[in-house]
């Protein structure tokens, strides 16, 4: 049943989408079901579309999204089928009949719901008043900046580096001169997966023993990347690695577009050197689990496995330019 | 022919070690003939060799994807391997555990290979490829990793490989009742799965004499986490995954096929009686493995865990309730008012931040609860730690002392990254796990001093608090002591603070692989030196724990991340009045509008 989950980051497309297929799904069978004299009757026909979509956003949507929202949804859906239902006076008059019946008590049936409802709406009611007077304690919501503005400098192993002006020393062309162009034609297919384009090619495959220069050292980062970071990272560097369940806030996703593809080499740099007990406070440093690897890493070696982050997710260091 | 030899010496082995265990069904001859098939398989054809481009497609993939772990070779030992336990799988000899083929055989490709890509091995690093990688790249990679980096076996050799596979589809599940679990916890002690997984099966039969293939310290599995299980396919209460990992056991590691030796009905009822085991919502005692029919019941009804589709793990929740009770709080952790409130999973990671640096984590969870009265508040602690660890002689520092690297307590440094630097991965994490020096046990909870006074969102910085925002860390080791710390920071060393002479160790016992540690503190102390903890509010709370067989000292350890203890107050009575108030108002509308109705309709009106 894989094509019945959600797709991850198309989850608005896919909800106006299916919920709108199903309404014109329905549409059409209550309009076959019509012309055949087998009408659903309109109250019910409206009563159903509205619990159809409650139910839709409670169990289908992923992540689930909260009861203010979900009313607010509600809401709106329940004025669009007011606005169905009273189309045309007939319409309305058919609408409220089953409504009518009941508060009149035409029948013994009817009389004994209205009796039902007397009782079911206040005990409802009072149910749901009570619910919300009962003190509750969910989990706190607390917004956390995840790329804060750099400082102008930083100072790693007795260095100091200007971040606007300090480039990747290991980011080089055949030539050993910083590249960024050279680089960027070397980097995996942008596809899904991200791959290789050639592994064949020794230009291409870090693991060819004859390798030299940038593919190179995009090797010797993969292997710092593979002995210290893929814990929290994920072997994929998708925020997903072995501990990521136990920590808050989360590893950072370096394969999703809003984190390494949108930032500078040297921002990374420095966040990679400083750790989490480096960020301003808006980040929250007090919470953070990200080590800061000038602790345990060279700065050459900081900068290698920046190199490789890059090159495995396949997205290029943004520019100044 | 060197081939043929190293087949016969792992048959032999696998054999050899059933025979051992005293499980042989009294097989004679090399080989199996059709109705010789254990019960439940059915034998299949050899399948197809890949297409050359899907090879050199999967060889790209490999070397993007795989070769930092797995190694250029195929042989387990890139360079991620030497932090990693689990260790990678070797390839090489063609060994896989998670199979629907016959113990010793190679696994189907298409299902059980193709499955482990997908869904991961979990309680290791492989992480499920399923949604980075398209099925076409997986099926590409293990066309590579199957005819290029298995060298030893071929899924294409007529002459020695036979696939006896578990039909799976043809046998359906029998329904966890309470006998067949009954009957399941009865068959684990006959069929001997207790000396490795323990009497109440968290794996602590014989935690430290089991080796893999390789030579490489393995554990026996935990059968209360069944998330970790590597075959759980991210679906770990389902219980055709344990069917099938007892039916063909796991190649390469001490655990046995035990397809000949039980039933298919057997077979299920054993399954259901480890899958009943997985932790629920509530805490189910077996002590001793003894299941007694009332026993039985609560496990077959027990409510299943949530599980985060994103971790694969239980779902977290980051606040701990604590609720109030009147008189004394519980001596017992089977005391009754335990279940007024529910229990926490707090999910544990390596501490990683800073030296010396835990990489592998024996301890994953601890579940807490905390009942609080006029005066005291008590934790109830419980985790699974396969062994109880206490150190012999004095400890070299003082308990204050937090930097212990003048003691040699250090991280392990990486070394040879390949066989060819460090033949054996004699240097790897793997292969030191059972030579550390053994330490306490212990756990340790910290809150921020005077945490009234912090400036939302502001917190002490989660290890063992900063400068500015000094914390109470209470700390129970498993030599007995309690200690209350006031830390300043990660390096700076510990404040002994007189206010653990109130804090009292109600229970703290080591049974079938699981600690079970009450502590009781006073609500209040000296609001100078200690957290001083109210009603009502949201208190930031960290949890560190230390396997002692694992090495862990100092800031060797397991740590979570915040919590917050929340201790709910009683009910105000305001809770009840006005839902009367609104019920009471609804009545009069209800009498008003049908009032109203009746009164046109006799007028004549719109009807």
């Amino acid at each position: 049943m894989t094509w019945l989950k959600l797709v991850e980051g198309y989850m608005p497309m896919q909800m106006i989408s299916e919920l709108g297929l199903s309404i014109l799904v329905f549409v059409l069978v209550n309009w076959a079901l019509h012309r055949s004299g087998m009408g659903i009757p309109k109250f019910w026909a409206g009563v159903g579309v509205f619990v159809f979509i409650q139910l839709y956003l409670k169990y289908r949507i992923y992540p689930p999204i909260p009861f203010s929202v979900r009313a607010i949804y509600g809401t709106v859906s329940a004025c669009g089928i007011f606005m169905w239902v009273s189309g045309s006076e007939k319409e309305w008059q058919e609408f409220k009949r089953p409504i009518l019946n009941v508060m009149d008590g035409i029948t013994n049936f009817h009389q004994s719901v209205r009796t039902a409802m007397l009782v079911v709406i206040p005990l409802a009611l009072g149910g749901f008043a009570y619910s919300s007077f009962l003190p509750s304690f969910e989990e706190p919501i607390e917004l956390r900046t995840v790329h804060p503005a750099p400082p102008a400098t930083t100072k790693v192993h007795g260095k100091t580096f200007v971040l606007q002006v300090v480039e990747n020393p290991y980011r080089v062309n055949a030539d050993g001169d910083y590249d960024q162009g050279y680089t960027d034609a070397r980097i995996v297919e942008q596809a899904m997966g991200r791959l290789m384009k050639d592994v064949n090619d020794p230009n291409y495959n870090p693991w060819d023993p004859n390798a030299d220069g940038y593919i190179k050292y995009v090797r010797e980062g993969g292997e710092i990347f593979f002995q210290n970071c893929h814990f929290c990272h994920g072997d994929n560097l998708n925020g997903r690695g072995l501990w990521a369940y136990a920590f808050n806030p989360i590893p950072a996703n370096f394969t999703d577009a809003g984190t390494i593809a949108q930032l500078q080499e040297t921002f990374v740099f420095w966040r990679v050197s400083k750790g989490g007990i480096g960020l301003p406070g808006e980040g929250f440093p007090w919470a953070s689990v990200m080590p800061p690897w000038e602790q345990h890493l060279t700065v050459d070696e900081i900068w290698k496995v920046v190199m490789f982050e890059y090159w495995h997710t396949g997205y290029y260091p943004r520019t100044w330019d | 022919m060197m081939r043929t030899m190293k087949i016969a010496t792992v048959t032999a082995a696998c054999w050899g070690m059933l025979a051992g265990a005293g499980m042989w069904p009294g097989m004679t001859g090399s080989g199996w003939a059709q109705e010789e098939l254990p019960e439940g398989f059915v034998a299949q054809g050899l399948p197809q060799a890949p297409a050359a481009e899907s090879v050199e497609a999967g060889k790209r993939v490999y070397f993007t994807k795989c070769v930092w772990c797995h190694g250029v070779d195929g042989a387990g030992d890139g360079p991620g391997a030497v932090r990693l336990w689990p260790r990678p799988r070797n390839f090489n000899v063609g060994t896989f555990k998670i199979r629907h083929t016959a113990s010793g055989q190679l696994p189907l490709i298409d299902v059980d290979l193709f499955d482990t890509v997908s869904h991961g091995l979990p309680g290791s690093a492989m992480p499920p490829w399923e949604g980075i990688l398209t099925d076409q790249q997986r099926r590409d990679v293990l066309a590579f990793v199957t005819t290029q980096l298995v060298e030893d076996r071929s899924w294409q050799d007529e002459e020695f490989e036979e696939f006896f596979v578990l039909d799976l589809e043809s046998l359906s599940p029998k329904d966890a009742t309470s006998e067949s679990i009954q009957r399941g916890s009865e068959l684990v002690v006959e069929k001997k799965c207790i000396e490795c997984h323990g009497l109440e099966g968290r794996g602590d039969g014989n935690a430290f004499n089991l080796k893999d293939d390789w030579g490489f310290p393995i554990q026996p599995a935990d059968w209360h986490k069944c998330w970790n299980f590597r075959g759980s396919r991210q679906d770990p209460y389902n219980v055709e995954n344990i069917f099938r990992t007892f039916s063909t056991g796991l190649n390469g590691t001490p655990m046995p096929s035990f397809a000949d030796n039980t039933s298919v009905d057997e077979r299920w009822d054993i399954a259901n009686y480890v899958n009943s085991l997985c932790e629920r919502v509530m805490d189910i005692a077996v002590p001793e493995g003894q299941v007694s029919g009332d026993t039985a019941q609560q496990l077959a009804d027990g409510e299943a865990l949530p599980i985060d589709p994103l971790t694969d793990k239980p779902k977290s929740n980051f606040v701990i309730p604590s609720k109030f009770v009147e008189g004394d709080l519980p001596t017992e952790a089977d005391d009754e008012r335990w279940n007024l409130i529910r229990r926490r999973w707090i999910a544990m990671g390596g501490q990683i931040t800073h030296k010396p640096r835990n990489f592998v984590n024996r301890i994953d969870d601890v579940w807490v609860q905390a009942l609080y009265n006029e005066t005291h508040i008590e934790f109830l602690f419980r985790w699974n730690d396969r062994t109880k660890s206490m150190q012999e002689g004095e400890m070299d520092w003082d308990p204050t002392e937090v930097n212990l690297d003048d003691y040699g307590v250090r991280e392990q440094t990486p070394l040879g990254s390949s066989f060819d630097k460090d033949p054996f991965h004699k240097e790897s994490i793997a292969a030191k796990q059972n030579r550390y020096a053994v330490y306490n046990d212990g756990i340790a909870f910290q809150f921020p001093i005077k945490w009234q006074e912090l400036p939302a969102p502001r917190k002490p910085r989660y290890f063992w608090g900063d400068e500015t925002f000094p914390v109470d860390i209470t700390k129970w080791t498993a030599d007995g002591t309690v200690a209350v710390y006031e830390g300043t920071g990660w390096d700076e060393d510990f404040t002994e603070v007189d206010f653990a002479e109130e804090v009292e160790v109600v229970k703290a016992e080591w049974s079938h692989g699981r600690w079970t540690v009450i502590l009781k503190r006073p609500l209040k102390g000296d609001y100078d030196e200690v957290a001083y903890l109210e009603g009502g509010k949201y208190i930031p709370m960290v949890f560190f724990a230390w396997d002692g067989h694992n090495g862990d000292v100092g800031r060797k350890m397991a740590v979570s991340a915040f919590y917050y203890l929340v201790m709910e107050p009683p009910i105000p009575t305001a809770t009840y009045i006005y839902p009367a108030f609104i019920m009471l108002g609804v009545i009069i509308v209800e009498g008003w509008v049908l009032g109203r109705r009746a009164n046109r309709r006799k007028a004549g009106g719109q009807v």
